[in-house]
């Protein structure tokens, strides 16, 4: 009888061994970050998650400008702004905001923003504000949401007065 | 021999690999297996106040929410089923609510919540008390499951699935 081992036999056996493995590891590294997800542990804080980058006073308006974290998203009816301090001689007009994506959840139809959003403030200009207070409010794609949030931002100009 | 020698680097190296993206990558469930905080107290819609220390032989579910969080609002359903279904048996939900209580009255409703829904004066205070419960990103749904002896059994920030609940639940109470 010829014992020598089948290098065939050999060859699917290493095969079936080693994609095993890799398979297991592969579901533990799935099952884990899938744990992640859900436990929230791999959550941004919300100031990385939702940066308000600056607000930029350009001739008769302010660009209030957020830089939003991959995966998570503003609500376009939690946004707000306001002059501070509250001043009769300072006013703001109402905020234009770019078309959202819509989206549909347990607060009925939406819009969201992704990525980068600016908001534009018409502003008189006898009257620039120094100061906004900001308030928004997010949520991750994980399914979490972040409390809303208020910000006092100093306005900066970028053009000659 | 030689094959199987190979088989079992290759295997002892995939373990290895396994171990350390372990390592890297889970976080402990820190405050799971702590006893919970003492003398956290929040008031009903009424104003009554509840201590949560005056749930324990119970087994409860502290599911913190908003009005503005969509998840929680998908949630509470399945909170609402599991008070009915496992209540009699020792399960007690709170809903402590990170919002203004005139909002959270005016969603309650329609929500149909059949469990306690707390409250604090300024929202702010709830999210210290979450970041208290180890919920620094004050992310919402944020639950905390309480065994009877008042040790935190699970931490969890973001939504549960109802076959998670259940099963969570089932396992915690006595036959």
């Amino acid at each position: 009888m010829d014992r020598r081992p089948n290098p065939l036999n050999r060859s699917a056996l290493l095969a079936t061994a080693l994609l095993c493995a890799t398979a297991a590891s592969a579901a533990d590294i799935g099952a884990l970050w899938s744990h992640q997800a859900s436990a929230g542990t791999q959550l941004l804080p919300v100031d990385q998650a939702f940066a308000l980058v600056s607000a930029e006073r350009k001739h008769d308006r302010i660009e209030v400008t957020w830089s939003i974290a991959p995966g998570y998203y503003l609500y376009r009816k939690r946004l707000g702004f306001a002059v501070e301090p509250a001043g009769k001689a300072q006013t703001l007009g109402a905020a234009q905001l770019p078309a959202g994506t819509p989206m549909h959840d347990e607060q009925g139809d939406n819009e969201i923003y992704r990525n980068t959003l600016v908001a534009v403030l018409a502003i008189q200009t006898a009257h620039a504000p120094q100061r906004l207070r900001v308030r928004y409010q997010g949520c991750a794609d994980a399914g979490v949401c972040y409390p809303p949030q208020t910000k006092l931002i100093d306005v900066v100009s970028t053009t000659p007065h | 021999m030689r094959s199987i020698l190979l088989i079992f680097v290759i295997c002892a190296v995939a373990a290895a690999g396994g171990f350390l993206a372990y390592r890297h990558f889970a976080q402990p469930d820190d405050i799971a297996g702590k006893p919970l905080p003492a003398g956290i107290q929040m008031n009903d819609l009424d104003g009554k106040p509840h201590k949560l220390d005056d749930y324990r032989g119970k087994l409860l579910l502290i599911n913190f929410w908003a009005t503005w969080c969509g998840p929680c609002l998908h949630e509470i359903p399945e909170l609402v089923k599991l008070q009915t279904q496992y209540g009699a048996r020792g399960l007690q939900i709170v809903g402590p609510a990170v919002d203004d209580p005139d909002a959270v009255r005016a969603m309650l409703g329609t929500l149909g919540i059949n469990y306690p829904v707390l409250v604090t004066t300024a929202p702010e205070d709830m999210i210290k008390t979450m970041e208290q419960l180890d919920n620094p990103v004050g992310g919402l749904p944020f639950s905390l499951l309480i065994g009877a002896d008042g040790v935190i059994i699970k931490r969890q920030i973001g939504e549960f699935s109802a076959a998670e609940l259940t099963q969570l639940v089932e396992s915690q109470l006595p036959k």
